[in-house]
């Protein structure tokens, strides 16, 4: 396990192994990505109260779940960064943030798209899901301009690392915003499995694949940014330039 | 593991259950002004204060719609089950205000005891259905919105 867990922390390792999976990757995140929006265009049925207004959830539940994701990642991350001191790890924290913050807006974008035609607002400041999802963004943006302020990229990691860990704290607020307090933002759903119900297959399944595809596109973006940046940091290294010669 | 490498994990993992616990004591303190509306119980119990600007969440009450014909004035009785609150709105309402809906509405409480709102939005509870199923579960008289069927139901505000 700590043989392993060794490797994983070499960049050229990861960047070997990556080359392999990238072209599998990236036919998984099309594939899974575009039979989830046809079937959520085409095929999803509309909900009662609001029509065919509901399909914009399928892509705002997806990737709001999954933005929830991010702290936890660059927490995991950073701590390992913090202890062990694995360049791999940093790198991984350095470019989620960045990433969190795109998922996160486009939470907040689709949200209050949905949210202007369903409940008559676009924003209620006096949501706690709303707000503390709004404070992840900044809080991921906060991450990203710490990183670019600090010049030491050591002092920068180990303090992108600490404020990674301190975030996952609001990442528990929002999920448990809609039932702590009451909101206007509607709860979890509950998944029934019977068709013709509540919640039916007929509403989770194009749900549940764009979540899927989702977190593939998530990984693709992050391996394919960490490779970016494995070539920027090693690039004196021997198998850097050896690679770049070959690749000319 | 080092022994360095095992005692920064461990004032990692404390620094982290300290803020935990101190997120959590002034979340738990601010409950009453993180919550976004009062229901019609608490406007009835008098918890809130008179002449004040605050938001009210409940269920419109079925059959308590009564429009104007020649104005956008509306009036309604929102629920929770348990008080009523009289609601009075002039404006342009939300798609999915209708009876049986959970809604918000923010203005203030008028000497008669009426509730003039200055906006009033539509809640979407986490039920997502078609109509079709919608109409099936009306006629079975299994639906959970807009009453209180069965023990351990929570309405949805």
């Amino acid at each position: 396990m700590w043989v392993w867990f060794a490797k994983l922390g070499s960049p050229k390792w990861f960047y070997e192994l990556s080359t392999k999976w990238l072209p599998w990757l990236v036919v998984a995140t099309v594939v899974v990505i575009g039979t989830a929006t046809v079937w959520a265009l085409l095929f999803l049925p509309p909900d009662y109260q609001q029509g065919y207004t509901s399909r914009i959830l399928v892509v705002h539940v997806a990737v709001a779940g999954t933005s929830l994701a991010f702290f936890p990642l660059m927490a995991v991350a950073g701590t390992i960064t913090l202890v062990w001191k694995m360049k791999l790890a940093d790198m991984v924290a350095k470019n989620a943030a960045a990433l969190g913050a795109w998922f996160s807006f486009i939470t907040l974008a689709t949200g209050s798209i949905w949210g202007s035609v369903s409940w008559g607002t676009w924003w209620e400041w006096s949501d706690s899901r709303l707000v503390s999802m709004l404070f992840q963004f900044f809080l991921l943006l906060g991450v990203v301009s710490l990183r670019s302020a600090l010049e030491e990229s050591d002092k920068a990691a180990k303090a992108c690392a600490l404020l990674s860990i301190v975030g996952c704290i609001n990442v528990v607020v929002i999920k448990y915003s809609v039932e702590w307090w009451n909101t206007l933002h509607q709860p979890a759903s509950p998944v029934s499995i019977e068709s013709g119900s509540a919640n039916g297959p007929e509403f989770w399944i194009a749900t549940a694949l764009m979540i899927l595809g989702v977190y593939l596109f998530l990984s693709l973006s992050l391996i394919l940014s960490t490779r970016n940046e494995i070539l920027m940091r090693e690039r004196r290294s021997l198998w850097v330039q050896e690679l770049m010669s070959t690749e000319k | 593991m080092k022994p360095h490498r095992r005692k920064k994990l461990g004032s990692i993992l404390f620094i982290a259950l300290g803020l935990s616990v101190a997120a959590g004591l002034t979340l738990y303190a601010l409950k009453q002004n993180i919550n976004m509306f009062f229901t019609p119980s608490q406007v009835a119990g008098g918890e809130v204060p008179k002449g004040q600007h605050f938001r009210i969440g409940g269920m419109v009450k079925d059959g308590s719609i009564a429009r104007e014909d020649d104005s956008l004035s509306v009036n309604f009785v929102t629920t929770d089950f348990i008080s009523e609150v009289p609601i009075h709105y002039v404006g342009i309402l939300p798609d999915l205000f209708r009876e049986g809906q959970g809604i918000v509405a923010e203005g203030v409480v008028d000497t008669a005891g009426v509730f003039q709102a200055s906006k009033v939005l539509a809640k979407h509870d986490e039920n997502y259905m078609s109509p079709e199923v919608k109409a099936a579960l009306d006629a079975a008289g299994t639906s959970t919105e807009g009453s209180l069927p069965s023990e351990g139901y929570k309405p949805q505000y």
